[in-house]
């Protein structure tokens, strides 16, 4: 990797003195283009082609930089994606009206304006409702009576949602997005909240964090959608390790251990012990300290250190250091320095998992 | 399909396909973020649209949608597509396992590949146990860590069964790696969940003495300690009261090397009632340089250490520190409720 070593670095004049900064300006630059036209490289995920519009708009709002966005484009295409019941009967007919991911997954037929298979997808209807609330356009516009009711039918009988109603895999991450959405649309008839909850806490593993499913290993991105979720839903407070821990309903102290731990010697956090430090987890991890109150023991100096040698001389951040940069990366990067306090970054929503204005 | 990709001949020019008229993904005007598609990908969506609209459940869809797969191994609506080919045609899904193999031996890091691995295993019932423990032991093999075959794993031995060997085959990967945290999981999935195993109080005793033997081995592997402490996760009178946890703690404060998670499950046990022996109180007394030695009260104490020995939660071990007297007070309210 000797010949990434500048890689590491925000600008070459730097070099002698070692002083590495947050290159706003190549980031913003980084999303521009990207904005533009994604690279052939992002065909593979072109399914979630709402989820990378989301990266990258979401992006340049948290670097303040939201100007560059075409907004009536935008809301007008995010909206092209929604599926839509032909009539009230239809509504109950199983499926799921939400948002398609990409056009790979709603089509027209040959003669009709309908759209033919409804695919649309829990994560892409999180994505597709971020967008349009990041751009500023009034949610209150959207039908979200087709949203809410039909999502009732994709949560399932323990509690966790399916992401699809033409079957799926079952997890947290889709009890967190369905939270996300009933939270934009401000509006949790489309989800049994109780239910949820028992879903979420039965996940928290013997460490303290939590697995996507139950049983399953603790992991930084699960532990995030159970307590962004649990947040959202209202049946935790926020800064919990002020209160008293013997009334809340998860373990709170083996959970923050474990999340204080992931910050390894690198400074970097890692999503599972004994593995290596990734930039996202900067975000997953760091943001369930936040939530919890807990950030003031993250050591920000060598999180900040970790995370600049992930940072692109070319803007963006990858998921290790010195590696290429990918949007995934870069967008909890930002997230990531936008709750370490840089500044000219906007203030983050962690729960959303959005911008605030 | 993958033994010609090099040399991928265009649906166009495939006489098999010539009956169909491709359907172009309608982006509309004002597209966002659009991508810059290689020809090949393009195409293969294209075809894929004409088959889906016109329902074709037949040989040739299904291998378009095996290309497609391919490119796009995320797509969940080809996926789905295949799975109603699959049906309709009532393919021999011994073939579809081989299928996935095939896929998952280059990428493996994928939710729609595993679902589909499920849903056909679930089609084979019982009779497919063996071979989808074999499938994700192979997974291992590169990557013993891969959440999406431990998740396949465990739904397997749940729903197939295959529970007999599973704790020596935990046993297996610790050797190879003790710290595997995955399989540090997956061995405190088997003894809580293996149905002939009598559950956790019954079989705490053995597990004890493997952890602190594995703990003895490597004090600086977090796994195990975390694993220790989950062992008592819902009896903490036995865990105060067990000796053989503090005499551990002990034995790794005495060392004086490595001791953050020796001092952090001494911590634990303090502030859940355990009374320090005076032994452990001279190994902590041992650790602390003379000057910082102002605080009476054990607890305090190991937050003290910790805050020396792991400078990188300093605040955290402060704020431990400063919230104890609020944490014991709960810790033996807890107790004398068991």
């Amino acid at each position: 990797m000797a010949d990434d070593d500048d890689l590491l670095w925000s600008s070459s004049t730097d070099r002698g003195s070692e002083v590495r900064l947050f290159d706003r300006n190549r980031h913003i630059m980084y999303l521009q283009m990207n904005y533009e036209i994604l690279p052939s490289g992002y065909e593979g995920q072109e399914i979630n082609r709402l989820t990378l519009a989301y990266f990258i708009i979401s992006g340049l709002h948290i670097l303040h930089a939201l100007d560059h966005v075409d907004k009536e484009a935008v809301i007008n295409w995010v909206l092209s994606l929604q599926a839509h019941p032909k009539n009230e009967a239809e509504l109950n007919n199983g499926q799921f009206y939400g948002f398609h991911g990409s056009r790979s997954s709603q089509f027209h037929s040959l003669d009709k304006e309908v759209s033919v298979p409804n695919n649309s997808h829990l994560a892409s209807t999180y994505c597709a409702l971020a967008i349009l609330k990041t751009v500023g356009y009034d949610l209150s516009l959207i039908n979200s009576t087709s949203i809410l009711k039909s999502m009732k039918c994709l949560q399932q009988s323990d509690g966790s949602f399916m992401p699809i109603h033409t079957g799926a895999e079952k997890d947290l991450r889709f009890v967190y997005c369905a939270a996300v959405i009933s939270s934009l649309l401000d509006d949790w008839s489309g989800m049994d909240k109780e239910k949820a909850k028992n879903y979420i806490l039965s996940c928290q593993s013997y460490d303290g964090g939590f697995g996507l499913i139950p049983g399953q290993e603790s992991h930084g991105g699960a532990t995030y959608c159970a307590v962004a979720s649990l947040r959202l839903m209202g049946f935790i407070e926020d800064n919990l390790i002020s209160q008293s821990t013997s009334s809340c309903i998860i373990d709170l102290p083996l959970l923050l251990d474990w999340c204080l731990q992931r910050q390894a010697l690198d400074g970097g956090f890692q999503g599972r012990p004994n593995k290596t430090s990734d930039t996202c987890y900067a975000f997953w991890i760091g943001g369930v300290l936040r939530i919890l109150g807990a950030n003031q023991f993250i050591d920000e100096k060598t999180l900040r250190e970790f995370l600049l040698t992930c940072q692109s001389k070319y803007g963006g951040f990858s998921k290790f250091p010195g590696q290429f940069p990918d949007l995934y990366h870069s967008y909890y990067g930002f997230t990531a320095f936008s709750m370490l306090q840089e500044t000219d970054l906007n203030s983050l929503s962690v729960e959303l998992g959005i911008s605030m204005f | 399909m993958d033994s010609d990709e090099d040399e991928r001949i265009p649906l166009s020019q495939r006489p098999e396909w010539s009956d169909i008229t491709p359907v172009p993904q309608d982006d509309g005007p004002n597209p966002v973020v659009p991508i810059a598609y290689s020809e090949e990908f393009a195409e293969t969506m294209d075809y894929f649209r004409a088959v889906y609209l016109a329902d074709e459940r037949s040989h040739r869809a299904l291998q378009l949608t095996s290309e497609a797969i391919h490119f796009n191994a995320g797509n969940y609506t080809v996926w789905q597509f295949r799975r109603v080919i699959l049906e309709a045609l009532n393919a021999d899904l011994h073939d579809e396992l081989e299928f996935v193999e095939h896929l998952a031996s280059k990428n493996s890091k994928n939710y729609q590949l595993w679902h589909h691995r499920r849903w056909v295993a679930e089609k084979l019932g019982s009779e497919a146990a063996g071979r989808e423990l074999e499938f994700t032991k192979n997974i291992f093999l590169n990557d013993a860590k891969n959440y999406h075959a431990w998740s396949h794993r465990q739904w397997v031995l749940q729903n197939l069964g295959g529970w007999e060997d599973e704790l020596a085959y935990c046993d297996k990967l610790l050797e190879d790696d003790i710290f595997n945290n995955s399989a540090w999981n997956q061995r405190y999935f088997v003894i809580t969940r293996h149905p002939g195993l009598g559950g956790i109080e019954g079989i705490r005793d053995s597990e004890v003495n493997y952890t602190i033997k594995a703990i003895l081995t490597k004090p600086e592997n977090e796994s195990p300690w975390r694993y220790l402490r989950g062992l008592y996760k819902n009896n903490m009178k036995a865990f105060v009261t067990d000796s053989k946890v503090s005499t551990l703690c002990l034995k790794v404060l005495t060392s004086k090397v490595n001791c953050v998670f020796a001092l952090s499950l001494l911590l634990d046990l303090l502030v859940h009632g355990f009374e320090p022996t005076q032994d452990l109180k001279n190994a902590l007394e041992s650790l602390i340089p003379e000057s910082n030695n102002l605080d009476s009260d054990v607890a305090a104490r190991v937050c003290l250490v910790l805050e020396i020995m792991d400078p990188m939660r300093v605040n955290y071990w402060r704020w431990r520190k400063s919230s104890l007297s609020s944490h014991v007070e709960d810790g033996v309210k807890n107790l004398s409720v068991h």
